[in-house]
């Protein structure tokens, strides 16, 4: 089953500047585990952005369930937001509020305003919050301020908070660059384990193409908003690697 | 840019630096003198001519009429509790309204967050200039004709006087923000509303906090001297004794004021290291 399709996707920051993606198409079934590859200034972060239009795309279409995302506005946008999980580069959390906070604050697209201000969240969203905690590993840590976590414990609350949704895709925008190479390793497992476990595809950016070969099933490689490759990660070779990577200076 | 490396300023040679030197000389002797005449005038002007010279007298006599304030009224002090905690309400009701007042001028005035720029965000910054241009005293004597003589007035000046360093700081607070959570909270669905809550409040909470105190402090000070134009407090006491000649009364009112300021110092000290 196809979960996402894009189409002629395309990018820019401003009218006049220089066009960021230029015309790309991929699709995502439900069991990926999708990697996109490429040098730093390739479009990776902007293109992910644009699924869940945290970056508003200037042409193209991205369907979500057969569903046109980039029309989407207020509500129906909201609606949508809340069926696409995130996990973030620098974690994103909200420092001075402790973890269970942090998680439960994945739930606030299906929460309203008294409830959101008092932080008075439904029995079953604590439950649920408590459960991921344990999958993650953070059990003893629910009280505990974002701060005062490390960087690996920190991107565990990252992924409950986005698993707190019950997603129907998750983005993964560089998790685990701010990481050193062993808990990347960690975290990117407990990711694909997961997903795997509840049944939600990804689509990550990721630099380290090792941790791409190892994890993901499908790459796209992109290159200066152009898409370079796009099939299964056996296709992958070094000749294709040089090529993504030309431009960039090593 | 292109001009400038097609010709490399000639070098100078010591007669040129000699003369420039002398010229810099010359303006800055008639910049100085030029100041010294526009003191002499100003102090001519208000000072020597608008005194009345006559009714002050010899030395001896100011230093006569400044010792009449030597000493204290100390049948004056049970009815100074009253004003002095009226003073201290002034100061905290009139800090609460303020930050109440300050939310919508704090978030239009943020760039990051304001509703619709172009009409919010000169709205806020209307309203906070307005706040701070016009001395508290005016604002308690607009208040006093608008809703009478009484602290009410008091509060209600401190109110609008607060918002506008309150919200000016809240809202650069807000514009430093780490845009990381917000990008969170918006990709879980989160309505502009949570947005403020969860990804914007708990960043600018310390500091905004920080600055209520520093307002707090402020406040009570300016609450000492609302009396004077009938918006309660100690003042009202202060004005009195200085209209009955009793300097005495004006000392212990002064010596009033002096420790509740105290007060709310080392009260405000300690709340912020406790909060902050």
């Amino acid at each position: 089953m196809v979960v996402l399709e894009v189409r002629d996707l395309r990018a820019r920051y401003s009218a006049s500047g220089p066009e960021i993606l230029k015309g790309i198409s991929f699709r995502v079934e439900a069991d990926d585990f999708f990697a996109i590859i490429g040098p730093s200034g390739a479009g990776k972060s902007t293109l992910i952005r644009c699924i869940n239009r945290l970056v508003e795309p200037s042409g193209g279409e991205i369907l979500f369930f057969d569903r046109e995302v980039t029309t989407l506005r207020g509500r129906q946008l909201r609606l949508l937001r809340r069926d696409i999980g995130m996990i973030f580069q620098e974690f994103n959390l909200i420092d001075r509020m402790s973890v269970m906070d942090n998680v439960l604050s994945g739930r606030l697209g299906y929460t309203g305003n008294l409830r959101t201000l008092f932080r008075a969240f439904p029995r079953d969203d604590i439950q649920h919050a408590l459960s991921l905690l344990d999958r993650v590993g953070l059990l003893e840590f629910v009280d505990k301020r974002a701060d005062e976590l490390s960087g690996g414990q920190r991107q565990r609350v990252g992924i409950a908070r986005a698993l707190m949704q019950t997603p129907k895709l998750l983005l993964l925008d560089e998790p685990t660059s701010a990481l050193d190479p062993k808990i990347s390793r960690e975290v990117m497992a407990l990711i694909k384990q997961m997903a795997t476990e509840l049944e939600v595809p990804c689509l990550c950016n990721i630099h380290d193409v090792q941790l791409a070969m190892e994890f993901c099933n499908k790459i796209i490689g992109l290159q200066d908003g152009n898409k370079m490759f796009d099939g299964p990660t056996g296709e992958m070779d070094q000749a294709k690697l040089n090529e993504i990577y030309a431009m960039e200076v090593l | 840019m292109s001009d400038i490396l097609a010709s490399p300023a000639p070098k100078p040679t010591v007669v040129d630096i000699l003369r420039s030197r002398r010229q810099n000389r010359y303006a800055k002797g008639a910049f100085f003198g030029l100041l010294l005449i526009m003191v002499m005038w100003s102090v001519k002007v208000t000072v020597i001519e608008d005194t009345d010279w006559e009714r002050i007298g010899s030395v001896a006599k100011v230093i006569e009429a400044a010792n009449r304030f030597i000493g204290i009224d100390f049948s004056l002090f049970p009815s100074l509790l009253g004003p002095t905690i009226e003073t201290l309400m002034i100061a905290c009701l009139g800090t609460l309204l303020g930050v109440i007042l300050c939310i919508p001028a704090a978030w239009f005035g943020a760039l990051n967050i304001t509703p619709y720029k172009p009409v919010t965000y000169p709205l806020s910054r209307l309203m906070m200039t307005l706040s701070r241009s016009i001395h508290e005293i005016v604002w308690a004597l607009f208040f006093v004709a608008a809703v009478g003589l009484g602290p009410l007035a008091g509060v209600l000046a401190l109110a609008v006087r607060s918002i506008g360093f309150i919200a000016k700081m809240s809202a650069e607070a807000i514009e430093d923000i780490d845009p990381g959570p917000v990008d969170a909270i918006r990709a879980a669905g989160g309505n502009d509303f949570q947005v403020v809550i969860y990804g914007v409040l708990p960043q600018v909470l310390p500091q905004v906090l920080s600055v209520i105190i520093f307002e707090w402090e402020i406040n009570i000070r300016r609450s000492a001297i609302l009396g004077m134009v009938g918006a309660g407090g100690l003042g009202l006491v202060f004005f009195r004794q200085m209209n009955t000649f009793n300097f005495h009364g004006v000392t212990s009112v002064i010596i009033a004021i002096l420790l509740l300021i105290m007060l709310g110092e080392v009260f405000s000290y300690f709340i912020r290291k406790t909060v902050i």
